[in-house]
């Protein structure tokens, strides 16, 4: 089995290849926000990399957010159509498992925490389990101050990770207890995807293209305008 | 069995994708608008009309290879509009129409959605002769160009304000009709009068640029004064104005460089007194009129096919890197 792992819900975008062999190859890139510009040139780079040819990947898998909308969405029209047009399945995975399964080995409260712009986050809680991690909250968007105020509640030791936890690095130093994550763990990244998809595809846990279904959380703002003005919110 | 094309259109609120042979002959055509979605909010909301691409994107490729019973292999590109447009929008489907090419192993063709506009004429009048003087009037461009040769436009004139689309939409919140305006007005239009009031006819007289704010303005306060005129002879009257101004221009240009033909392209070009007074202008003239069927003027894939198919001619395939750009403009000289 040949999987293709196409990941841009952040700042951040990247593609991996990987086998039962684990990664073959993978590429990234932080600088300014050219996903679209991107995914293509890097699903030739990693392939050329790992030696194999498109027609060989057996499965795609995907990013599903929550994330940055445009980004987001421009992974997985790619992914989709690599799939569709391959005719093979995919599978979808969440930034944040994506984030909490880059520190699967910590003892702490596993907590990934991106940047969802206008002052919010994307968070989720996890707990290190044999062979992963295992989420114990909902992803949800939070001011970062809820955030801090329900980790303070939880008690206990925190690992904090994320362009999240970063960007509000202030409001989270209040809560004792709390490690933050090493830059290596601020985004998500197409290396964690391939590793956790894979046992996945073994699993055959597969959805069609047509399945994958982004992982938005926050409605469009005309949407919540719309619901208030209608007395529907 | 010539070149055949699947085009890509995701730039504003229609997914669209479509197969053409040899940029005329439509295998498939197949559209997925967005326009009830966008409908409670009045206009198009970029987050939902990305959200409704990225879940479209892929069943509307699809039933376009299907319904033109075309495999993979039979392709000679995969062409996508790049710009201008909604960026998000946009983005959805260069991505998606990249990776295609990409897995297929067919290039990818970058098309500008304005010159795809143009060619929606050459969908059925392939030979169509030239120079031709093509109006392109949409809810968001008005632009007169002047089309010397296959890639060679002159843009005479835009609209310095509103486009004309926009013009329809607006007047039509105020009277409070409903969106999208064009359709509707151009309905009720039909039973109005288009003598009942004369609205101003602005820079008729000047070049070939447009202007439709004031127009908007002058509806407006017209209503306001005069809440007694029936909506369907505003509407009539309203149409009437632009509809004469856009046309004093485009048969303007006519004269003036000798054009074999005038053509209409843009989703207002759906509009039935517009497309009407094309043809008997056209008639009156000498020239061969030309008005698309109504589903080829408005955002469609065919139309992105054949203009891709000769770029394909001329330009060649665009780089795996190749992004969107919401501001592209027409490829002009002079
Ligand atoms: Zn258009």
């Amino acid at each position: 089995m040949l999987m293709l792992g196409i990941e841009s819900s952040t700042a951040q975008v990247g593609v991996a290849v990987g086998s039962h062999d684990g990664v073959l190859a993978s590429t990234h890139s932080s600088r300014d926000r050219r996903h679209a510009e991107s995914i293509a040139p890097m699903i030739q780079f990693v392939c050329q990399q790992a030696r194999i040819e498109l027609s060989d990947i057996s499965v795609v898998a995907v990013d599903i957010g929550p994330g940055l909308f445009t980004g987001l969405r421009v992974g997985i029209a790619s992914a989709m159509a690599v799939a569709h047009g391959l005719g093979v399945p995919m599978i979808g995975v969440s930034s944040l498992d994506l984030g909490a399964f880059a520190a699967e080995h910590s003892s702490r409260l596993i907590v990934p925490c991106y940047d969802a712009r206008r002052g919010e986050v994307f968070s989720a809680q996890y707990r290190s389990v044999p062979g992963g991690v295992q989420r114990v909250t909902e992803p949800a968007v939070f001011t970062p101050d809820e955030l801090a105020a329900d980790l303070l509640a939880q008690n206990e030791e925190i690992l904090l990770l994320g362009d999240g936890a970063d960007r509000y690095r202030d409001q989270f130093e209040m809560v004792g207890n709390l490690e933050f994550g090493a830059k290596g763990l601020w985004y998500p990244s197409a290396r964690s995807l391939v590793e956790l998809a894979h046992p996945k595809a073994l699993r055959e846990e597969f959805v069609l293209p047509s399945e994958i279904e982004p992982l938005y959380i926050r409605l469009p703002d005309a949407e919540i305008n719309w619901k208030v003005r209608d007395g529907r919110a | 069995m010539g070149d055949l094309i699947l085009g890509i259109e995701t730039s504003c609120d229609e997914t669209a994708a479509a197969v053409v042979r040899d940029g005329h002959d439509v295998l498939s055509n197949v559209v997925s608008s967005q326009i009830d979605i966008h409908a409670r909010y009045g206009g198009v909301v970029p987050e939902v009309a990305s959200r409704a691409h990225v879940e479209m994107m892929m069943p509307v490729v699809a039933e376009a290879m299907v319904e033109g019973g075309v495999d993979k292999d039979d392709l000679a590109a995969v062409a996508c509009t790049v710009g201008p447009g909604l960026i998000g929008s946009l983005l959805i489907g260069v991505s998606a129409a990249k990776s295609l090419a990409l897995v297929w192993g067919k290039p990818f063709i970058a098309v500008n959605h304005l010159e795809a506009h143009l060619y929606a004429s050459f969908l059925e009048k392939p030979d169509m002769e030239l120079p031709a003087v093509i109006l392109l009037v949409s809810g968001g461009h008005t632009m007169l160009v002047l089309m010397e040769g296959h890639g060679q436009y002159r843009l005479l004139g835009q609209t310095l304000d509103d486009a004309a689309g926009e013009a329809y939409d607006k007047v039509a919140r105020y009277l409070g009709l409903g969106y999208p305006g064009g359709p509707i007005i151009d309905k009720m239009a039909a039973d109005g009068d288009p003598e009942a009031v004369r609205f101003p006819r602005a820079m008729a007289k000047d070049g070939y640029d447009f202007s439709f704010s004031g127009l908007k303005t002058s509806v407006v306060n017209y209503v306001r004064k005069n809440p007694d005129v029936a909506d369907v002879d505003i509407a009539a009257s309203f149409q009437e104005a632009v509809v004469d101004v856009l046309l004093t221009k485009a048969q303007r240009a006519v004269h003036e460089f000798d054009a074999k033909g005038l053509c209409l392209a843009g989703g207002v070009a759906a509009n039935s007194l517009l497309r009407a007074r094309t043809l008997e202008l056209a008639e009156a003239d000498g020239v061969a009129g030309f008005v698309p069927a109504r589903s080829m003027c408005t955002d469609n894939a065919a139309m992105v096919a054949a203009a891709g198919w000769w770029r394909m001619a001329s330009d060649g395939p665009a780089p795996m890197d190749q992004g969107a750009n919401s501001s592209l403009a027409l490829p002009t000289y002079a």
